[in-house]
């Protein structure tokens, strides 16, 4: 807890305050919904780029912490953040509802199977990004590159999937509330993967982190 | 080499290679109450050997103990114990010191406000500042007050005094004196032998990643004698020299204390005794 502390203390960006924001793109007609998380993984960026910059691995080495100790800490508050993400996109949606809704061309329309889309995309970006950032935390740009590479591969795979794969264009890709035991069913498994994904990116990553030789 | 429990930290055998450089079975005791001096010129492996003790970069191979323990069993509650004050590091430059200093106490259960304060006003550090509104003298000073409120009994210093201006430089050393003063250790790394020279009781003299020597600043100094000769350097004087360097009117020459009988030699300051030395490696 306390290095959680520290990292919403010392490591918060200010785009973490803004980016989150992006979720009313949801009411945005014919937008990719998926993207509104793809901001919250740009915030995580910019945490580990400025915590190169401020020597943040070197402040927090000195402190009696253990190395995984201190990536258990950095993934749980990008996790807070991400989580944050979900919960102003299930907000805006239910505004969405309230103000009425339309049919989404681009990708699934916004309603509990999107937040279930929204899980998968914090979970493939979380289990690609963390072990190759924390394999050499002084190149964060090259483990966003190719974790966001992922995202947006993804993204584009569930749009094509909204045309092409009668599960999700018939049972997911329908306004709330037709389907809900389906989309309760893919968003609960999208949820374990989720919660599955980050743990395992957090192992890998503290293995990683042990053994590194830092420049600091 | 034995592990020695009387010292507050031994470091034994320990190695590391890298493609260009090679420390080589590296092995010393930090006696307690002590200031001993790490000397050695840039890339001698001075960094290296800190950044292992302190687990920033894996050894290939070697131990650290900590009064006797292994630093790799106990690493977190040892950790509480030692402060690390490095010259190149500023964390957090835009977040005022009081937000740092906050984060930081509450990982020390031994963390005193009261001593915190009186080094802050001491050291004339207001806690609204950010780390970039202070000068490269008060950031160490800062990281010196953090370290001193925790109940650090190791300092580990890593060139804390380079690009200070002189006066700041000699606080420092006081500083350092009065630590030893209370009873602390501390390992101060430098390439400014003149600041060793004021405070040090033992020197650490690193070469090519070899540690050529361990032993009391004094007797460091009484080991080696210097020659000053008009024009080039004697036949009979090169045969004693452990290296050589030109000036104005001619050449100083490091010899062995006892070669330098017969001969018209002076004593040798630790920066002499450290350049003639890598002079001669050189020259070898």
């Amino acid at each position: 807890m306390k290095l959680l502390k520290k990292e919403f203390r010392l490591c918060m960006h200010p785009t973490g305050y803004i980016l989150p924001l992006m979720a009313v793109l949801i009411l945005v007609p014919g937008y990719p919904y998926g993207v509104c998380c793809f901001y919250t993984t740009m915030v995580i960026y910019f945490i580990c780029l400025t915590a190169r910059e401020n020597h943040d691995a070197s402040y927090t080495l000195t402190l009696p912490v253990t190395r995984r100790d201190a990536v258990n800490a950095r993934i749980l508050f990008c996790t807070c953040l991400e989580a944050a993400q979900i919960v102003l996109m299930a907000l805006v949606t239910l505004a969405k509802y309230a103000i009425g809704t339309m049919a989404n061309p681009a990708g699934l329309d916004a309603g509990l199977a999107m937040i279930g889309e929204g899980l998968l995309i914090f979970a493939l970006f979380n289990m690609i990004f963390f072990p190759l950032y924390y394999k050499d935390i002084n190149k964060p740009g090259a483990a966003f590159l190719i974790a966001s590479a992922a995202v947006f591969a993804w993204i584009v795979a569930e749009i094509v999937a909204t045309y092409t794969v009668p599960f999700v264009r018939f049972r997911l890709d329908q306004p709330d509330p037709a389907y809900m035991g389906d989309k309760a069913l893919f968003t609960a498994g999208a949820l374990a993967l989720f919660l599955a994904g980050t743990a395992s990116a957090a192992m890998r990553s503290a293995k990683k982190f042990e053994a590194a030789d830092l420049s600091l | 080499m034995a592990n020695n429990p009387d010292a507050l930290l031994s470091v034994r055998n320990l190695s590391k290679n890298y493609p260009a450089f090679q420390l080589k079975d590296f092995s010393f005791d930090l006696r307690e109450g002590m200031i001993t001096g790490f000397i050695g010129r840039n890339g001698a492996g001075k960094t290296t050997t800190i950044n292992s003790i302190l687990s920033f970069i894996r050894p290939d191979g070697g131990e650290v103990f900590y009064r006797g323990q292994p630093f790799a069993e106990t690493e977190q509650k040892i950790r509480e114990r030692i402060g690390f004050v490095s010259a190149g590091m500023t964390y957090y430059t835009r977040r005022p010191l009081k937000a740092i200093t906050g984060v930081t106490k509450s990982f020390y259960p031994a963390w005193d406000d009261r001593a915190y304060e009186k080094t802050m006003r001491a050291f004339g550090l207001a806690e609204e500042k950010t780390p970039a509104e202070l000068s490269n003298g008060m950031k160490i000073k800062y990281a010196m007050a953090l370290a001193l409120s925790h109940g650090a009994e190791l300092f580990i210093l890593d060139e804390p005094t380079s690009g200070l201006d002189p006066v700041s430089r000699e606080e420092l050393v006081e500083i350092f004196l009065r630590l030893k003063d209370e009873g602390k250790t501390i390992l101060f790394s430098t390439h400014i032998t003149s600041d060793l020279e004021k405070c040090a009781d033992r020197i650490l003299f690193i070469q090519q990643g070899n540690l050529k020597a361990d032993e009391p600043l004094d007797d460091f100094r009484r080991r080696f004698r210097i020659v000053e000769t008009a024009g080039s350097v004697p036949r009979e004087l090169q045969e004693k020299s452990r290296g050589s360097c030109r000036i104005r009117d001619g050449y100083t020459t490091l010899v062995s204390a006892e070669d330098s009988e017969g001969l018209a030699s002076r004593e040798a300051t630790l920066e002499e005794i450290m350049i003639h030395l890598e002079k001669g490696a050189e020259e070898a």
